[in-house]
């Protein structure tokens, strides 16, 4: 059993603010959290090897995207670190794992009820949908693992965001650590609490792993995106490929849904110049 | 006749430094301003004399709100602002007749070209289309082409206008200044070289009928060579662009209008690189 664990920081116990995840000025409070996340990292990946888990692939995903804390996680796993991943969040879906997890993860932008809500980029995108469906950064991830076989089992994060995620996915184990009051707000379990259930989830989604199935986009793959902004969708506009369909709409449709996945990057990363 | 002009900054007389050409600059960009209004302001003279009758004025420097408007002709339209999809060529399919290019520079990596770069200098390194290295004034000329719009005059330095009348023979060339190097010039006075654009623009437009349209036979082929792996690490996010090596993509289109929008979608997209990780 081969595990892809891809790691956010804003659905990790305690966590209610961006200065808590900020790690670029970065607040004192960012030193705190980041080692309850390394620690959330850890619970899940001894869940998974209570289960049965092998080899195991943490894709560091949050901000700068080098916060793990490496001297607290298992010495015989993988991270990977840094960056401009052209795949981000999960890099190197495709080389053979059997199953993924999100830990830490957030709801999608607009979301009711949910810390710290956004995808991708808060200040960039304001919707986005795939075929229809509207797409937090979980289900988005799902998608390009699903492209390359690997289900996801597992959860992690406020109540919002594994409830949103089992509804598009139910065989997806979760584990609520904090229930969101508002953006800003969370009635959190302690971090230890949180660890303990992360890891209690994390073995039983290993031993149900039969029964999850790779989450599928089917071809043509529509990407819709609305932005926050007018002038952001005037620069992602010109992006080949990309069609307008309103003031701050785009539009974006390829078979393949390792390309569109990379046009949506490309699509906040250019959006994001009209800051 | 309707005339479109392109104009830039850093082909203008007496231009030798960035601070000449930086809007937030305070002492000199102002001075300058005006001299490139003054240039636009000749080469709409010019062609008048020579028989065009309306203008549409493309301010392509930088913010793309240089121009002063008070002292152009007041029958003159002007696309301001920034950013366009098609930057420094935008409307040029609106139904003009010819193009002029004003204050045009050096391609990046030309020798003794002043402020030489080709759209930007910290994320473009060397561009060619289909095997020709372009500077923007080529680039431009053949969006124009691809309209069947033949480019009529040039003016900037002598590298630059050497260089575009060595690809368009048929173009008018107005020399206002030598390039000594990359921050220094031997040029004109602005109130010569205004009187130089001005008699160039009215003998291009007197010579438009042996004037051809520039054009890049499709399929196009875009190899842009970036200042660093970085910028193509971004580039190559989008559809259609091929990484060919650290420092450059391919992007191959069936018409040049395409290829064009996504060498500036590239340069924009590739400089969000540019600042640290």
């Amino acid at each position: 059993m081969k595990l892809y664990v891809s790691s956010d920081m804003e659905g990790v116990a305690g966590v209610s603010a961006w200065q808590q995840v900020d790690a670029r000025t970065p607040h004192p409070e960012y030193a705190i959290f980041r080692r309850t996340y390394t620690q959330e990292v850890r619970a899940a990946i001894e869940g998974a090897r209570d289960a049965g888990a092998g080899d195991v692939v943490v894709n560091d995903s949050h901000g700068p995207m080098r916060n793990l804390l490496l001297d607290e996680l298992p010495s015989d796993i993988r991270v990977i670190f840094g960056n401009r991943k052209p795949y981000t969040m999960v890099q190197d879906a495709d080389r053979g794992f059997d199953g993924a997890f999100f830990v830490g993860y957030h709801g999608g932008a607009g979301d009711a009820d949910a810390v710290l809500c956004h995808t991708y980029t808060p200040s960039v995108v304001y919707e986005a949908r795939i075929n229809g469906v509207p797409c937090s950064e979980a289900t988005i991830n799902a998608g390009l693992l699903g492209y390359y076989g690997v289900p996801l089992l597992l959860v992690t994060g406020d109540r919002t965001t594994v409830e949103g995620v089992q509804a598009q996915m139910p065989w997806v184990r979760g584990a609520v650590v904090k229930e969101s009051i508002g953006s800003f707000a969370a009635d959190s379990i302690s971090p230890p609490a949180a660890q303990r259930l992360i890891r209690e989830a994390a073995r039983e989604a290993i031993s149900h792993a039969k029964d999850a199935k790779p989450y599928l986009f089917k071809a043509p793959i529509a990407l819709e995106m609305g932005l926050v902004t007018a002038a952001q969708a005037d620069l992602v506009a010109t992006i080949p490929g990309f069609e307008r369909t309103g003031g701050r709409g785009v539009r974006f449709v390829n078979d393949d849904y390792a390309v569109a996945f990379k046009a949506f990057v490309a699509a906040w990363r250019m959006g994001a110049l009209a800051l | 006749m309707r005339i479109y002009i392109s104009c830039d900054m850093e082909g203008t007389a007496g231009v030798c430094s960035w601070n000449q050409c930086d809007p937030e600059n305070r002492d000199e960009y102002p001075v300058y301003r005006r001299y490139m209004t003054q240039e636009v302001r000749a080469a709409v003279d010019g062609a008048r004399e020579g028989g065009a009758t309306e203008f549409l004025v493309n301010d392509s420097h930088w913010s793309m709100r240089n121009l002063l408007w008070e002292e152009l002709p007041g029958d003159v339209r002007v696309v301001s602002g920034a950013p366009k999809p098609h930057s420094m060529a935008e409307r040029i399919d609106d139904g003009v007749d010819a193009v002029f290019l004003t204050g045009y520079h050096a391609k990046g990596g030309d020798l003794d070209g002043v402020l030489a770069h080709t759209f930007s200098d910290e994320t473009v390194y060397r561009v060619a289309i289909n095997g020709t290295e372009c500077s923007e004034a080529l680039i431009v000329a053949a969006l124009a082409g691809a309209h069947r719009v033949p480019v009529l005059l040039v003016t900037g330095d002598s590298t630059i206008v050497n260089e575009t009348l060595r690809a368009l023979p048929w173009v008018t060339g107005v020399a206002v200044k030598d390039a000594i190097g990359f921050n220094a010039t031997n040029s004109l006075t602005p109130s010569a070289a205004q009187a130089a654009i001005r008699a160039g623009a009215r003998d291009a437009v007197a010579n438009v009928a042996r004037a051809e349209p520039f054009v890049f036979a499709p399929p196009v082929e875009v190899l842009l060579e970036t200042a660093r792996v970085e910028n193509c690490d971004y580039i190559e996010l989008m559809p259609g662009f091929e990484r060919v090596t650290g420092r450059t993509v391919r992007f191959r289109a069936p018409d040049y209008a395409t290829a064009y929008r996504a060498y500036v979608a590239a340069v924009r997209l590739g400089g969000a690189a540019n600042v640290r990780a």
